[in-house]
């Protein structure tokens, strides 16, 4: 069997593309509007998702066989707002800057409907090693979409890379200006579609 | 062992486990997330006297030191006098000094006001002609981000600086923050004590205003003592504050 065929690959590549928990799910739009403003932070965001998401399809995956099933709703929410909780508290630590920036959305993962989607309806049915690669890969596919975003956004609205200015003084000088439009969520919500525009006709055909 | 029991038994275990977990994170990350902290509102001290710019980035030693070669730290007793070394008789109200070349340049006042959904801490930078504000800073707050909690971002903050906590005829009337902005409702000689309002957080400017009239005017005796040049320099025996500056 070659690995593009093995269910732990496509366990990992699906939700990159073919079954993005954004662009054709539509799940996380909130946090994805409103931490896209520039690069930086959505790249942190992007990773902490990854990281709350692989880690909670991880452990609840490895406990699914002894999970009482009329309390499986509340032991899912205590492992994923504990893995929140950590990861907030470990950027406070040491990217103290950012974590301003991203002020409550880090803690809002905890409701980001992706992260209890994946462990209802994977997690609780799949084995672990499975279910850790579905998790890095939905957070992929969701940071895949903000880093899209917030590189549109941060060039056009800011006119900068990763904070640093990337269009020319010259051009400013003969008349360009920063599209102010691209600093507010509507530019979030118009990008966002024409991305799922654009990927939906790519994978129909 | 009946189903209800094993379910209450696996929820009392999950959250002994995670509570375990989250007070060792909480506990292990404590001294760095309280440096980061520390830093920050140096930072903000520096930033409200115009020291620091919001378009550089700075490492953690240059705050530092930037902060110790300019910032003294000194306490007030009530009537405004600089509280002597060892001086016990409470209610010290800590004062942030910016001396240059051995004067005093400017002073900043610790914010600590209500806000809508919480604590609003930031300072108040104030020149030393004890009149006019050179700058406003907030570092930690939990208003709703985009409306009351665009007080973090610079377009609001910059517009503290230059006016003044006094009136024409040299009365105690605070700065504010005014409902809609400044230019529509105001006269001439109003502008001076107010600042362009957030639409969408009435509340967070209504509380906001109120808190910083109740610490201005809780260091307003300090501020009759620049108005009257009487507190230009460094005093040499003075009660340092908590964080040892």
């Amino acid at each position: 069997m070659r690995l593009t065929q093995s269910r732990y690959f496509k366990a990992f590549s699906e939700p990159l593309i073919q079954n993005n928990p954004i662009s054709m799910q539509m799940l996380g739009i909130c946090s994805a509007l409103a931490v896209t403003v520039q690069l930086k932070t959505a790249i942190v965001m992007g990773l902490s998702l990854t990281f709350v998401l692989a880690f909670s399809n991880l452990t609840i995956s490895s406990m699914r066989h002894v999970i009482p099933r009329n309390i499986r709703m509340i032991v899912e929410l205590s492992v994923i707002a504990s893995l929140v909780i950590i990861a907030d508290q470990v950027l406070r630590a040491f990217f103290y800057d950012i974590s301003k920036q991203l002020s409550v959305f880090v803690g809002l993962i905890i409701t980001n409907c992706i992260v209890m989607g994946r462990a209802e309806t994977f997690a609780l049915g799949n084995p672990p090693g499975l279910s850790f690669l579905d998790g890095l890969g939905n957070g992929a596919g969701y940071g895949s979409v903000l880093i899209s975003v917030a590189l549109i956004r941060e060039v056009l609205g800011a006119g900068k890379f990763l904070g640093i200015g990337i269009i020319p003084e010259s051009l400013y000088r003969a008349g360009y200006e920063n599209m102010g439009f691209m600093q507010l969520a509507p530019a979030a919500f118009i990008i966002i579609g024409l991305l799922v525009w654009l990927q939906k006709s790519l994978v129909k055909n | 062992m009946s189903d209800n029991f094993r379910s209450i038994l696996f929820a009392m275990g999950t959250a002994l486990i995670c509570s375990l977990l989250l007070t060792a994170a909480s506990s292990g990350l404590k001294p760095y997330q309280q440096e980061n902290i520390d830093v920050d509102r140096k930072k903000n001290i520096l930033k409200a006297i115009g020291l620091v710019e919001d378009s550089r980035s700075y490492t953690f030693d240059d705050i530092k030191s930037m902060y110790a070669a300019n910032i003294t730290c000194m306490q007030v007793d009530s009537q405004g006098q600089a509280m002597q070394k060892g001086d016990t008789g409470g209610g010290g109200l800590p004062v942030y000094l910016y001396t240059q070349n051995g004067t005093v340049a400017a002073y900043v006042l610790p914010i600590n006001s209500r806000g809508l959904w919480g604590r609003i801490h930031g300072y108040l930078a104030l020149e030393s002609d004890g009149s006019t504000v050179s700058g406003f800073t907030v570092y930690q707050h939990s208003e709703t981000p985009g409306l009351g909690g665009e007080i973090e971002k610079n377009w609001f903050q910059k517009n503290f600086k230059g006016k003044r906590i006094i009136d024409q005829s040299g009365g105690f009337v605070s700065v504010g923050i005014a409902k809609p902005a400044v230019t529509v409702s105001m006269t001439a000689v109003e502008k001076a004590n107010y600042v362009d309002g957030i639409s969408g957080a009435t509340l967070t400017g209504r509380f906001l205003s109120a808190g910083l009239k109740e610490i201005l005017s809780e260091y307003e005796p300090v501020s009759i003592r620049f108005r009257s040049k009487g507190m230009l320099t460094v005093p040499q025996d003075r009660q340092t504050c908590e964080d040892g500056q």
